[in-house]
């Protein structure tokens, strides 16, 4: 009976191994004619082109179903997309709630759908070892649109960065043609008005707008900040604005490493001088009282309930929260306006950073490279979601029937029965919930035409100043192998609480700045210089190997 | 006429205080939920509402519940709950009946595998894999199989057994009653309690699972509607959905959580006051002579 037991558990373990390595194993003819799997496709398919495929096809699609705009199997986006293309696509539902845990399981398991959207770089590295995901670099000549986008918007750098050790990228992100800068502080307009004062150019004349402030306002604190969400250090926009204006990478913006050009290695960002300078600027503001030191540790609604009492003129925003929440708490405070600023400069000059130009995207399922179809659904999703043709249908919908005119020549219009985003807000219908379109499944990347189109006019004049700005360079890619990012986890978190927690209290004036080569030493205490040493080996040893 | 003593009364005044207390302390939570659930965004978000709603707003509740999808996950719920507890009440009580035999060959081993398994599993995705290729997937089945025994209810269940008096059980053998005529005629109907307690366990386990729901199904008409509802609360609290600018969805942000736990608690509330009788001490007080 103990014999029979320990058969039948060996049995089992071994169709659990079986099981497991049939969901792992890799396709033997990864680089083999793709000639018998064009099935469907359309031949000599190049940018430009309508895909239409030659026969009726079928791909399934892991579909994130959004709360706002729950899937629904009969919205018009599917029907259309059928009748555009000939493909229809079969949809696991998977609520956005969880569904990068659904995706990990289905992906590890080897019973992904072949479209699996939504991913953020750098969530597919996980599944990069397991081999249940394409090198879609390896596929990139099926994509007409995709390649003359990435060529056209100078985005192989960016791309560069998304690249494994192997030389190879498994995510085909949304592409944006420039870089998008959405988030600044909110100012109280009338304020600056009554007090004569004059739109900031650079962080100095912001603080001397502040100065002014303080000055007429004595007993309260004239910025007091929100998004203190942990683990980044608190104020995490505000931080992340000032870092922009002295490339330093802090708040939201953290990354541990950071591209010294000059030197053409990575330093750790937490130790780079513009980080210092960063803080010193913070902690003038504090110094003098125009920052309320509480920025770095309240809640959203306590510095909301601030700035809609009149206790506090700036605070953070972008242009979905000054139309909701800033416009709406002031309301009641008489003749009080409330717009967004034009983000201040520094050092850096009129810049950004050029990390915010692509999207999440799309993994393929390494399946699907069997099926007879390959080709085709290459050429759909190159259509879909790199075509103009395919953005505009996917964001705005059918000309003529959801929307009327072109973006390109800014007489867009949505139709007026149409509700999306506060545009036609008494509108019947809905464009997500009703029709499908804008979903963020598939409608996200594009052109500044078309990400304009969506803005009001005041939206419109702020990402016009924006996208004045130059783009800065993004850093070369440096992919670790599994051993590395193993090691550098380790001692990275240790870093980044050191470097959060120092930064707090530098920026309050807790700890002086005098310290700040202590703070470096400290931080070398804790592998910063090993951390960086695999870094710039990583990056020296892809230089070599792919150029 | 027989007088209280002083002592017993006082005893009696202090009782009553600390269990008002800690009716109060128990009570006060939901209250506080139903009271944010119906009131308005400002008041919550000012965090004004305490045991009666402010600024009365069902706007959330009219959201969610004119949601077609919301009822049919809600019914998926109660399917999958009732045929979820049947099917895991009739195993737990048939295994660990066995289980409590102590006269049973090879006891320790079906116990050694059945604990084998609270300490030890294959994992989120053998599970995953296994399911899928038994066909289980977007059955109810996924649901109900995989969670259908709870080591830890069949061990429960087992010590509840082992403590009847196997003089009962003689003595049911001496009138002629074969080991089910005992098993359903007399232990049971002895075990009323624990059955209850079992079915409770087991109805708000599945009540309120929903990881095997999101995991095995990969249809929305198939969810539970915790799924749903879990979705409903992390859309409205992301913040990130450029969707939400109307009133009404600030308003369904303040209150969704409180709408929600409403929702879900109401009806396996509602099972209690049915289950409660059968919390009864004393059934077997003199059933054996010493």
């Amino acid at each position: 009976m103990v014999q029979l037991t320990r058969r039948h558990l060996l049995t089992a373990a071994g169709a659990a191994a079986v099981a497991g390595i049939a969901g792992c194993s890799s396709s033997p003819e990864e680089s083999a004619d793709l000639d018998e799997k064009r099935a469907g496709a359309m031949d000599g398919f190049k940018a430009g082109d309508q895909f239409k495929a030659t026969e009726p096809l079928t791909f399934s699609i892991m579909m994130l179903s959004n709360q706002g705009y729950p899937y629904k199997a009969d919205w018009p986006f599917f029907k259309e997309l059928t009748a555009r293309t000939n493909v229809t696509v079969e949809s696991t539902a998977v609520p956005g709630s969880d569904y990068n845990q659904k995706r990990s399981v289905m992906v590890s398991a080897g019973d992904a759908p072949f479209i699996i959207p939504k991913t953020y770089h750098p969530d597919e590295e996980a599944f990069i070892a397991g081999g249940a995901i394409l090198p879609v670099s390896d596929y990139a000549e099926l994509m007409p649109h995709f390649t003359e986008k990435v060529a056209k918007w100078n985005l192989q750098p960016n791309l560069d960065q998304f690249k494994a050790e192997d030389g190879k990228y498994y995510l085909l992100p949304g592409l944006h043609e420039n870089a998008w800068q959405d988030y600044t502080l909110a100012v109280r307009t009338d304020v600056m008005t009554k007090l004569g004062l004059s739109q900031p150019q650079t962080f100095d004349d912001l603080t001397n707008v502040l100065r002014e402030m303080k000055k007429a306002h004595p007993d309260l604190y004239p910025l007091s900040d929100r998004w203190s969400t942990p683990p980044q250090p608190g104020a995490n926009n505000l931080l992340n604005l000032i870092g922009t204006a002295y490339d330093a990478h802090v708040g939201w913006g953290w990354t541990p490493t950071h591209w010294d050009a000059a030197a053409s290695k990575f330093v750790y960002s937490g130790s780079t001088d513009q980080y210092r300078q960063t803080l010193e600027y913070v902690n003038t503001l504090v110094k003098e009282g125009l920052l309320d030191p509480e920025s770095f540790t309240q809640t959203d609604d306590v510095a909301r309930q601030k700035f809609a009492n009149g206790k506090s003129f700036m605070i953070s925003a972008n242009a979905q929260t000054v139309v909701n929440e800033a416009r709406k708490d002031i309301a009641k405070i008489p003749g009080a306006t409330v717009a967004k600023l034009i983000l201040p400069t520094g050092p850096m000059g009129a810049t950004l950073p050029g990390t915010s130009r692509l999207e999440n995207g799309i993994m393929i399922s390494k399946k699907a490279l069997e099926s007879k179809n390959f080709v085709a659904m290459m050429q759909f999703i190159d259509w879909l979601w790199y075509s103009d043709a395919g953005l505009m249908f996917s964001k705005w919908g059918i000309d003529g029937q959801t929307y009327s005119g072109k973006v390109d020549d800014g007489s867009f219009k949505l139709d007026p029965g149409i509700t999306w985003a506060g545009i036609n807000p008494d509108a019947p219908k809905n464009l997500q919930v009703d029709y499908g379109f804008s979903n963020g499944v598939f409608a996200y990347g594009g052109s500044t035409a078309m990400l304009n189109s969506q803005f009001s006019d005041e939206e419109k004049a702020f990402q016009a100043e924006m996208n004045k700005r130059q783009v800065r360079e993004v850093s070369p890619p440096a992919p670790l192998s599994i051993e590395e990012r193993e090691q550098v986890t380790l001692w990275d978190s240790a870093l980044k609480d050191h470097v959060f927690q120092n930064t707090l209290k530098f920026a309050l004036g807790q700890r002086p700045l005098s310290e700040w080569d202590a703070y470096v030493k400290e931080l070398e205490g804790k592998n910063s210089t090993q951390y960086l040493d695999i870094v710039n080996k990583a990056h020296e040893r892809y230089k070599k190997a792919h150029g | 006429m027989v007088t209280e003593s002083r002592g017993y009364r006082v005893f009696q005044l202090v009782n009553g205080i600390v269990l008002t207390a800690v009716v109060l302390v128990t009570l006060f939570p939901f209250v506080n939920i139903v009271a944010r659930s119906f009131s308005g965004e400002q008041e919550i978000r000012s965090g004004q509402v305490t045991l009666w709603p402010k600024g009365f707003n069902t706007t959330t509740y009219e959201k969610v519940m004119s949601d077609a999808l919301f009822w049919t996950n809600y019914r998926n719920t109660v399917v999958y709950t009732v045929v979820a507890t049947v099917i895991a009440l009739f195993l737990t009580t048939c295994y660990a009946y066995v289980l409590s035999k102590r006269q049973l060959r090879g006891r320790s081993v079906l116990v050694g595998v059945a604990v084998f398994t609270m300490f030890f599993n294959g994992g989120l995705i053998p599970n995953y894999v296994l399911v899928s290729a038994l066909g289980l997937r977007n059955t109810l089945w996924a649901i109900v199989l995989p969670n259908a025994i709870s080591v830890f209810n069949l061990l429960v269940m087992k010590a509840f057994f082992e403590s009847l008096p196997t003089e009962l059980e003689e003595a049911a053998a001496v009138d002629g009653s074969g080991t089910y005529g005992t098993l359903l005629r007399i232990v049971l109907p002895l075990s009323k309690a624990v059955l209850a307690t079992m079915l409770l366990f087991y109805a708000v386990a599945f009540w309120n699972s929903w990881f095997a729901g999101f995991l095995y199904m990969d249809k929305q008409e198939l969810f539970p509607v915790t799924v749903y509802l879990r979705n409903l609360i992390a859309g409205a609290t992301s913040g990130t959905d450029v969707t939400a600018t109307s009133e009404a969805a600030l308003q369904i942000a303040a209150s969704i959580q409180a709408v929600t736990i409403v929702l879900t608690m109401l009806p396996i509330m509602l099972v209690y006051p049915f289950i409660q009788r059968f919390f009864v001490s004393g059934v077997m007080l003199g059933a054996v002579k010493g």
